[in-house]
């Protein structure tokens, strides 16, 4: 089973780089062979899910015994592996980016008429970039997924975006790039704290090995998180930023609107659907499971931030009037609903944000899915333009009704499963954090609403300028004889709803069986509460740290930092 | 094991067999080419042949030692990788340089570029203060001849003549620095120095602090580094693009070599002393500064070479953190030799990443337009998707993404950085690191502004029509497909500079006091 899970992770990768070797290849072929690969991949995670075992706790689908070490040896002399393997968490997140790209690739089916290979190749390869982060079991091994999904996403808004995608594609860059070499910075320093003060010295990259020693460690100072400058605290911050920009949290967020807005809609769906969630995971993977302590200590700064970013991300939703900038900022607001579930530092919380995890991937993922059909057709995502388009697009109205519901948490479907414990953990830790955010959510559905109530119901409006255009167009046709103004606005066609219908299942799935999907995560988010508990009781003054600059063992395995030959006299 | 006179010569002879093969031809190059007219190409196929006969012979070489306390040359591992790596990015250089220059020059043009690589080889290898001097000297003068030689208008001119002067200057302050640290021990050979240092009370190793202030300005000007950096951006912008490439890339390297020879290696064996905590200071401040101010001036650079001067006066900032680390490698006692190996590797991954993106401005600048403002570079996707695709992945290796040559670099130096931290200047190493990161994310700007303009703007002007010769195109493949492989299969190259690392600080223990204090 190990090398099913590699080959799931590298296989878009490959049919991206045979894609962009063929870039003369045409549209048609292209989106085939992309769908073909995107389905394979689906196929086996599919496969992966039904053979993961819950009641395993170790990594799974990972090279090596169950114990470690995983995967095999890449960079000798740093210890790092090349090693995957997933857990109650991850399997969800591999689940979910892998079907999402097939609403993305079916929802550029015909929008994306020039570069077409390209485009897929970027898509391809953006897909492994996030299967693998999701699957590293290796921190640097993770830090390179995460960096390397920048340079396809780059591409796609830049090459494929709206008017403004220039100076999107670059921000995005930019703005997460900034973060996430602070983000290597604490990776080192938990690499580097760890190889000083664990019994063995050992320089280790393992994830689940770090998460272990760091809880253990032989160092007083390590678990007395009580000032900014305590070592937990500053290196939560350092992984903090990345993760943060990523997320994006208020007030770091400044890069997501333009970013969504100005990429092609495959773009937004994987960008909102799978990217944001790369910030909760690496939250809940680094800060929360490496650095709890740290995470203790700010917690009431981090769920004032995460309440301050919903309250703000639905205000500004309130005053779009752009759809798609609207469903942008309306992804600020539920994000900053995982981050306060995640800092309520208990199990429901973060149950529940793990779940939202999905959750928000598969609503964002069908909204934006649905304002694309729209661009495609209207050329405008002005609410002004449009309206009752229920009459018009039926089946599109119903699909954007139930994504839209299920983002604005109605119970029965899967957005209240998710944020109601959220709610739950946040009141346990501050009551008031969660009364706020309560209010959030009733601007959630607020902004949903009115959004559907100008969109969808009401008389039919379509947009002068597209009347227009169809108008001569229907003139233009009348002389060849056939079409109507109501035909230039064709129905939902079947690879649209192939792209949507899925996504459809799951949000009712999620929300009438949850419990099948909880049953999954609790495991893997249990221990990690149990560090905490360990690391709080811990008397900083029991762990005798060890000798300050000590020499390392050798065993001439390469895997220790050897001391030079002549150092020691 | 003490050696004869005639057998200590015949290695060192053995072991300099690449070197002498580059100058022998060199010299007969020269010297015929008076005598000799015959197309440029001819003495291209010579200077090649002559490089792959020495890489061939450096490679049997292997293995083969000398004795460390009396040879004027080593053939430890950092010399191998040190040599390795110039005979390897001389073939690049020589593919770009094939059609550089038209006939009647060519022979003094490729035999300057054998003197220059023999020149940074010998100092990879050198085992002694003035043999290292004179290799550091071989790079500089047959330089002084490309710069005149090249062009002749009044920008190269100054360039040629700004390089000349600082040049002569920064050797002056070298050998200022060398005498001191011959006076430490009253040696010249430098692990022979090494090991007299170890011994207790015997020198004042206070002077060393002299030694590393000189030593350190001296290659400074040959790194980039600030406060030795403001040539650099005139001389690149002055010079045909070539001799820019072999600026950003060689003085560097052999810079470095030689601050690993001179600094790292001598000192390495000096128990913990103030002045050596004076050496962090200096190289710390020195290199804090060469990459911020080196990156942020480049973000308002609009001349490619001028950026890219900026860009490698940046890049030399990383590369000092590897000094830096060194030294502190050297005074705690379990002496890592990380810095130095994080540097080694750096270097390896930089040649080939600049050397790329120089030999993309050299292959478009062959056509009628030039190419020389970053808004040359526009649609450049449109008219050669390769060279776009090339300069793009050196791009991003400079910029540091991963998973390519630069990444794994930086990784490394930044780990470096934190694991040399103890608890009494933990937070300098600390801050070190967060400043180069912060760099590395200032410094993905103005490369990013080149990928943009290159995929994501329209061509304007008159369309880039240039046919590119085989030769140059192959120079950049191997540059674009070495950052690649130097980035996904990393080990083998970590591996070399681990032990190339270890080679620097290991001691020669002296089998007889005479030899010792000889």
């Amino acid at each position: 089973m190990a090398s099913l899970l590699l080959i799931t992770v590298l296989l878009p990768l490959v049919g991206g780089l045979i894609l962009f070797l063929l870039p003369g290849l045409g549209m048609k072929q292209a989106r085939v062979f992309a769908l073909g690969t995107a389905l394979a991949t689906l196929a086996l995670s599919v496969i992966l899910l039904f053979a993961f075992q819950r009641n395993i706790l170790t990594p799974q689908f990972a090279f090596g015994p169950p114990e470690g070490p995983y995967g095999v040896t890449w960079m000798e002399r740093l210890g790092i592996r090349f090693a995957l393997g997933l857990d109650g968490i991850s399997i969800w997140l591999v689940a979910l980016t892998s079907l999402l790209m097939i609403t993305a690739i079916f929802s550029s089916w015909e929008s994306i008429t020039e570069r077409a290979a390209t485009h897929y190749a970027l898509l391809l390869a953006l897909q492994t970039g996030l299967l693998g982060l999701f699957a590293s079991l290796d921190v640097v091994l993770f830090y390179i997924f995460f960096e390397f999904t920048l340079i396809p996403l780059f591409f796609l808004i830049g090459l494929y975006g709206g008017p403004d995608r220039r100076r999107a594609s670059i921000t995005f860059f930019l703005y997460t790039l900034a973060g996430s070499v602070l983000t290597l910075i604490g990776v080192i320093a938990l690499v580097v704290i760890n190889m000083m003060n664990s019994p063995t010295q050992d320089l280790t990259f393992s994830i689940p090995e770090l998460t272990q020693n760091l809880s253990t460690l032989k160092w007083p100072a390590w678990y007395t998180a009580d000032s900014w400058s305590s070592p937990q605290v500053v290196v939560f911050l350092l992984l903090f930023a990345g993760f943060a920009i990523k997320v994006p949290m208020f007030p770091f967020h400044t890069w997501l609107p333009l970013a969504h807005v100005e990429a092609p809609t495959s773009g937004s769906i994987l960008l909102a659907g799978v990217m944001l969630k790369v910030g909760g995971y690496g939250l809940f993977r680094f800060n929360l499971a490496m650095t709890p302590l740290g995470a203790e200590f700010l917690q009431p700064w981090l769920m004032t931030l995460a309440v301050i970013g919903i309250l703000y991300g639905a205000l500004a939703a309130l005053a779009q009037t752009d759809v798609k900038r609207l469903v942008a900022y309306s992804s600020v607001s539920h994000m900053g609903f995982i981050v306060l579930g995640l800092f309520s530092l208990s199990p429901t919380g973060i149950d529940g944000a793990m779940i939202q995890m999905i959750n928000h991937g598969l609503t964002t993922g069908a909204l934006f899915a649905c304002v694309g059909v729209i661009y495609e057709r209207y050329h405008t995502r002005e609410m002004s333009e449009l309206g009752g388009l229920w009459n018009r697009l039926p089946l599109w109205a119903f699909f954007f009704i139930l994504a839209s519901l299920g983002s604005a948490a109605l119970p029965g479907l899967n957005g209240f499963v998710g944020e109601f414990p959220i709610l739950l953990g946040a009141y346990q830790a501050i009551p008031t954090a969660a009364i706020w955010a309560a209010l959030g959510m009733i601007l959630g559905a607020y902004y949903l609403l009115w959004m559907l109530q100008r969109v969808v119901f009401g008389p039919l409006r379509e947009p002068a300028r597209h009347v227009e255009h169809a108008d001569l167009a229907t003139s233009h046709e009348a002389h060849d004889g056939h079409g109507t103004h109501e035909a230039t606005v064709r129905p939902l066609g079947r690879h649209e709803i192939a792209g949507l219908a899925p996504l459809m299942v799951f949000i009712v799935l999620i929300g009438v069986v949850p419990s099948a999907f909880f049953a999954a995560i609790r495991p893997s988010v249990q221990p990690m509460l149990a560090v905490l508990d360990a690391e709080k009781k811990t008397d900083p003054q029991s762990m005798v740290p060890i000798p300050p600059a000590p020499i390392p063992k050798d065993p001439g395995n390469g895997r220790i930092f050897r001391p030079a030959a002549g150092g020691m006299r | 094991m003490s050696l004869n006179a005639l057998e200590s010569s015949q290695q060192t002879l053995l072991v300099l067999l690449p070197e002498l093969i580059l100058l022998a031809t060199a010299t007969v190059m020269m010297t015929a080419g008076v005598f000799v007219r015959v197309p440029r190409r001819v003495w291209a196929g010579v200077s090649t042949v002559a490089l792959f006969v020495s890489f061939v012979v450096l490679v049997l070489l292997i293995g083969k030692s000398t004795d460390a306390l009396q040879s004027p040359v080593l053939n430890d591992a950092l010399s191998v990788t040190g040599r390795l790596l110039f005979a390897l990015s001389g073939f690049v250089i020589l593919g770009l340089a094939h059609d550089q220059v038209d006939d009647a020059r060519a022979p003094e043009f490729f035999g300057s570029l054998l003197f220059i690589h023999a020149g940074a080889m010998l100092t990879a290898g050198a085992n002694e203060l003035v043999f290292l001097f004179i290799g550091l000297e071989l790079v500089s003068i047959p330089t002084y001849l490309l710069l005149y030689l090249s062009k002749r208008n009044n920008a190269s001119l100054e360039a040629s003549t700004k390089y000349f002067f600082l040049s002569i200057f920064a050797s002056g302050l070298l050998l200022f620095g060398m005498a001191y640290l011959y006076g430490l021990a009253g040696v010249s050979n430098l692990k022979a120095l090494s090991a007299l240092l170890t011994l207790p009370n015997l020198p004042d190793v206070r002077f060393a602090l002299i030694a590393t202030l000189f030593i350190v300005a001296g290659l400074g000007f040959r790194v980039a580094a600030v406060p030795f950096h403001f040539y650099a951006p005139d001389v690149y912008q002055g010079s045909p693009t070539l001799l820019a490439g072999l600026l950003a890339w060689l003085p560097k390297g052999v810079g470095f070599f030689a601050m690993l020879r001179l600094l790292t290696g001598v000192l390495a064996a000096t128990t913990p002393t103030t002045s050596l905590d004076n050496a962090i200071a200096i190289t710390w401040i020195i290199s804090a500064i060469t990459m911020t101010l080196g990156n942020t001036v480049a973000l308002s650079q609009n001349n490619l070479k001028r950026l890219f001067a900026y860009s490698s006066i940046a890049h030399a900032g990383y590369l000092m953190i590897g000094i830096v680390v060194s030294f502190r490698n050297a005074s705690s006692v379990s002496a890592l030799t990380l810095g130095a190996e994080g540097l080694i590797y750096y270097l390896s991954a930089y040649a080939f990443m600049t050397l790329g993106v120089f030999g993309v401005i050299l292959a478009l600048n062959t056509g009628d337009r030039a190419v020389e403002t970053v808004d040359d570079l526009s649609g450049l996707r449109q008219s050669h998707p390769w060279l776009a695709l090339a300069m793009a992945i050196c791009l991003f290796s400079l910029a540091g993404i991963p998973p390519l040559a630069g990444f794994v670099g930086k990784f490394q130096l930044f780990t470096a950085a934190f694991s040399a931290a103890r608890d009494e200047d933990g937070r300098l190493f600390r801050a070190l690191a967060i400043i180069g990161a912060v760099n590395s994310a200032i410094g993905a700007y103005y490369y990013l502004r080149i990928i943009v303009g290159m995929y994501l703007k329209r061509p304007i002007g008159s369309r880039l029509e240039t046919r590119i010769a085989w030769p140059t195109s192959a120079a950049i493949a191997v540059c674009t497909i070495v950052t690649i492989l130097l980035g996904l299969f990393a080990n083998p190259m970590l591996t070399a500079s681990r032990v190339a690392a270890e080679s620097v600080v290991k001691q020669a223990i002296p089998t007889t006091p005479a030899v010792a204090s000889r």
